[in-house]
């Protein structure tokens, strides 16, 4: 009998597809770590009605894909899909699983590591393979402000979720070729404890915020409410959103929901326009994935000012100002 | 004796440290600037016993111990020293007589309303001709028909613009000697006869509204008397030693916030290409400043412990009001120069602090009183 | 009566991070700790379903010594009771053998709870998976990152957004929630409440011989993973600095700078401008 060859897995999370493309991003990866461990890489997929994203994840690179499909499976359940999972690893017995760390993947995936009595590393931004074929992962700390690599020397598989966004999905290839592996459901689904009672769609201010490609962030070095506003014609200008250090939003110059820093508050703009703001911790914490950053201090010495690709040792609200006025003038122009 | 080491004090500290930045911290700057009281503030101290800190609790307060409550004035001065004066001399000389001297009566009727914030308080002993000299108050109470009819001016009332429920300082009995001729009362607002001046523009400590007080013909009976008559000066000098404990807990927090700008300013400031804090003349100041905090720190922890422990703390609140104010305003001093011009600007607190700071050296007491104080308390001691 | 038992955890405070640049390791012993954000929102979440239906709350942690002062901060904010899991066997616990050993106290000293709750996430780690891996242990449901609840007998009716979507959930007690931070915003301690969290001396500490449990199965021991080192990521910015009179440094901007922030000019504006 040929050796079993080892795996990795990655689970297909194919809600909010359009935005969400980190199950693609972690084929990509996984694609990588297979050639150094002699892997294939297999996905799954849970759901009803689901073959274009059986499709889709073969033509982003996964060789074989294990598929349940049943009505019952249509919406995301933690209880339904941790013992369905559980069956199936026992199974077919993964080296590793990646699961991207959606809402549901943070949720679903550290039960499904326990009832392996497995490790697991949260909201990973790096993975990669060591010498010895353990899978190394890098995952934040304090805010972003360490990084921590972890393995799993023993238990199996070894499991991640990893953090939207940090790999590159590899361009789809509809001529690929895939095993598609359909899992029977013998009997009934597998009782969920948690009833859904309603699911709607909603994008609120908090999530424009976390995707916005330009953000204008103020501080308390804007010196008052006032000269604050002016941020907010700033942004609009440059098609943004405006975020907010804490101490403005207890000063009430900016709503909560403006929050960056600290409790998931984070935003990851290609630039940051950062007007008055020190660089507290807590702060910048949340915009650790940053494109480019232009920080407007006067003092020159701040923790912002340090981090910026840009520092302008300036007056904010002189700057923002000055800023909009030249926005406009080339908007007319 | 360790003071501060404890896992409850250093909650405490944490507790009202994270109240006073959050709350506090976002218009400290902006209430010196508009010389405005809080009120949007102390509304939500009032639940959380800043009004009641060391009142008993079925009067409605906390019950915490003096070391507690010296913690908890300093981190509250540390963020705004005019709401630490507003809180201290209520919870000190304007509610302790009260616990000390009122009947059971009088505690029922008014430290519940203290205590919940619904009244704030006030001690009056300053007038035109009186501060240091008790013996120049010139409001009198004179009792006729059943009921005391007070007149008189006090002037520079910490809280005097928001208090509810004042105590004043009056003669009841000209004849008797100076020492023995003087009452105290609960005034209350709304009396008849009892009116609020102008709130006064002063250098420092500009969010506390402190004015004068007008009492015409203002009629109260045994019942707003505090303790027995001509027990004034006791009953006086009994608040102060307990009010010199908060305004040395104050003095010592206004300190510690010019301290740590000053630490902050100096690592992030350049000149010479250097952090200025590299160079051994702002070393020194940060040495000192350091030292001298601490030092002040203990004092009013010592003499907290010994109010607590029931001994006699008068001479070792005064050692730590006048050290404590001492240092604050050399701290604060020392911590506009280390910011330079920046120091000197409205801009930055630690101008705020500068000016809040030298008042610790004059009220409930001054440097000078404080200083007379302690040398009697140690010449009076046995060779 | 709704047994409710908050799960907590003391991190460092925020603002000193336990690293030195310098020599590159952590400096956990200098930093001051604090109750975890998140499990104050929790806490918070607990004592409105006590305040709304009555209840008993027991505070919980493992965790040094020195991590008995979150559970007198819980009481002095409304909670009943307090149970401390301390061992020094129990160090360098990853969250499978956190959810193991929290488990297993649950199970002896307070076996018929309603309701656990755990803060979403932990400042320090931040895994966000003690909270669901607990429930597992326990075999309970659980509901993570929830932003509203309340009680009908004994069911628990839950909003809370997930990857987008608003949703609305239902499970019967008992159960296990993890609470967002953003909501049920925490309550200062009083200072009656601070006095009376120290009436008691001593607060009920258990370790592993208590819980039954042999040293294999706790700690680092007890771990599935291993940290092999911790880093500071560092910033590979050019960081240029621009100075002088405001009009002269925005103008400067587009000139050097044109490919990045000259894209972002909205040509879509210039119909309303």
């Amino acid at each position: 009998m040929a050796q079993k060859r080892r795996s990795i897995w990655v689970f297909g999370d194919y809600r909010n597809y359009f935005q969400n493309r980190v199950t693609l991003q972690l084929l990509s990866r996984a694609t990588d770590l297979a050639e150094k461990i002699d892997a294939e890489v297999c996905a799954t997929v849970f759901g009803h009605e689901v073959d274009e994203w059986v499709g889709e994840y073969i033509a982003h690179g996964a060789a074989k894909v294990y598929v349940c499909d049943n009505p019952g499976l249509k919406f995301y359940s933690t209880d339904i899909y941790v013992a369905l999972m559980e069956r199936i690893v026992r199974q077919y017995g993964p080296e590793i699983i990646l699961v991207g760390a959606t809402s549901f993947g943070r949720e679903f995936t550290p039960r499904l590591a326990k009832r392996l009595k497995t490790g697991l590393t949260a909201d990973c931004v790096g993975l990669d393979i060591d010498d010895a074929g353990l899978l190394v992962q890098t995952a934040p700390a304090f805010g972003g402000n360490l990084l921590t690599r972890i393995v799993t020397p023993e238990k199996r598989p070894q499991m991640a979720t990893v953090r939207p966004g940090v790999f590159q999905e590899i361009p789809h290839n509809y001529q690929a070729t895939g095993e598609i592996v359909n899992v029977p459901l013998s009997g009934d689904l597998p009782k969920d404890r948690v009833r859904l009672i309603s699911s709607e769609r909603q994008a609120s201010r908090e999530q424009k915020l976390g995707e916005a490609p330009v953000v204008v962030c103020g501080g308390r070095g804007m010196g008052s409410k006032t000269r604050f506003k002016n941020l907010f014609e700033l942004a609009r200008v440059l098609g943004g959103e405006v975020g907010a250090t804490r101490p403005v939003v207890y000063a009430k110059w900016a709503d909560e929901d403006a929050l960056v820093g600290q409790a998931d508050r984070h935003i990851s703009p290609k630039v940051l326009f950062s007007f008055g703001v020190s660089g507290a911790i807590q702060h910048t914490a949340g915009i650790k994935n940053t494109g480019f950053i232009i920080a407007v201090n006067k003092n020159p010495n701040a923790a912002m000012m340090k981090m910026a690709d840009v520092a302008i040792v300036a007056d904010a609200g002189q700057v923002c100002t000055a800023l909009i006025r030249e926005l406009k003038k080339r908007i007319r122009t | 004796m360790e003071f501060d080491a404890c896992m409850k004090h250093k909650l405490v500290r944490k507790s009202v440290r994270e109240f006073a930045e959050a709350e506090l911290g976002p218009v400290a700057h902006e209430i010196d600037q508009e010389a405005r009281f809080p009120l949007e503030v102390v509304e939500k101290m009032r639940p959380l016993n800043f009004f009641g800190l060391q009142v008993p609790k079925e009067y409605g307060g906390a019950g915490i111990d003096s070391i507690s409550y010296a913690i908890a004035i300093e981190e509250i001065s540390r963020v705004s020293g005019s709401l630490g004066l507003c809180l201290t001399v209520h919870n000190s000389v304007g509610i302790s007589p009260i616990l000390r001297y009122g009947t059971k009566e009088q505690k029922e009727r008014f430290v519940p309303r203290l205590s919940g914030g619904e009244c704030i308080g006030a001690f009056c002993l300053t007038e035109a001709n009186a501060g240091s000299d008790a013996g120049g108050v010139e409001t009198h109470a004179v009792f006729t028909g059943g009921q005391y009819v007070i007149n008189g001016t006090k002037i520079f009332v910490t809280n005097g613009g928001v208090c509810g429920l004042p105590l004043i300082f009056a003669i009841t009995d000209p004849q008797a000697r100076p020492g023995r001729n003087a009452s105290v009362f609960i005034m209350e607002k709304g009396m008849p006869g009892f009116s609020v001046g102008e709130i006064e523009d002063l250098c420092g400590m500009r969010a506390n509204p402190v004015s004068s007080l007008f009492f015409e013909d203002c009629r109260v009976g045994r019942e707003n008397l505090l303790g027995k008559e001509g027990d004034g000066l006791k009953i006086g000098l009994d608040a102060l030693d307990i009010g010199r404990i908060g305004i040395g807990a104050q003095a010592v927090g206004i300190a510690q916030a010019a301290y740590e700008a000053s630490v902050k300013y100096s690592r992030e400031r350049q000149q010479f290409r250097k952090p200025i804090s590299s160079f051994q003349s702002i070393q020194n100041m940060l040495a000192d400043m350091a030292t001298e905090i601490d030092a002040a720190r203990l004092l009013v922890y010592r003499a907290s412990e010994r109010k607590d422990s029931g001994r006699p703390f008068g001479k070792e609140a005064s050692m730590a009001k006048l050290y404590a104010s001492a240092t604050a305003s050399r701290v604060t001093g020392k911590a506009v120069q280390i910011h330079g011009g920046y120091g000197y600007s409205k801009e930055y607190d630690v101008e705020r602090y500068f000016r809040d700071a030298k008042v610790t050296e004059i009220y409930e007491g001054t440097s000078e009183i404080q200083r007379m104080v302690i040398s009697r308390a140690i010449l009076a001691e046995p060779v | 009566m709704l047994k409710m038992i908050v799960c907590m955890k003391q991190v460092p405070m925020v603002s000193d991070l336990p690293w030195d640049p310098v020599t590159g390791t952590l400096t956990r012993d200098a930093a001051e700790g604090m109750m975890n954000p998140a499990c104050k929102h929790a806490l918070e979440a607990a004592l409105m379903l006590k305040e709304r239906h009555g209840g008993h709350i027991t505070a919980m942690t493992m965790g040094p010594p020195m991590a008995e002062e979150i559970l007198r901060e819980a009481i002095a904010l409304g909670a009943d009771r307090c149970l401390m899991v301390s061992d020094p066997k129990m160090a360098g616990a990853d969250t499978l053998a956190t959810s193991f050993t929290l488990a297993r106290a649950i199970e002896i000293f307070c076996p018929d709870f309603d309701l656990i709750l755990c803060g979403c996430h932990t400042s320090d780690s931040e895994t966000a998976q003690v909270g669901p891996q607990l429930a597992e242990e326990l075999d309970i449901p659980s509901i993570a990152a929830v932003e509203d609840l309340d009680l009908r007998g004994n069911t628990l009716r839950i909003k809370r957004v997930s990857d987008n979507f608003l949703e609305t959930l239902e499970m019967d007690t008992p159960g296990l929630v993890t609470v967002a931070t953003g909501f049920f915003m925490p309550r200062y301690a009083s200072m009656a409440g601070l006095q009376d969290a120290f009436r008691e001396p001593g607060i009920l500490t258990v370790g592993a011989r208590d819980l039954g449990l042999g040293e294999d199965a706790v700690g680092l021991q007890g771990s599935a993973t291993r940290i092999v080192d911790i880093f500071s990521p560092v910033a590979k910015k050019e960081n240029i600095v621009l100075k002088g009179a405001p009009k002269k440094i925005v103008e400067e901007l587009f000139e050097r700078f044109d490919d990045t922030i000259g894209s972002l000019i909205r040509k879509d504006l210039k119909a309303v401008e």
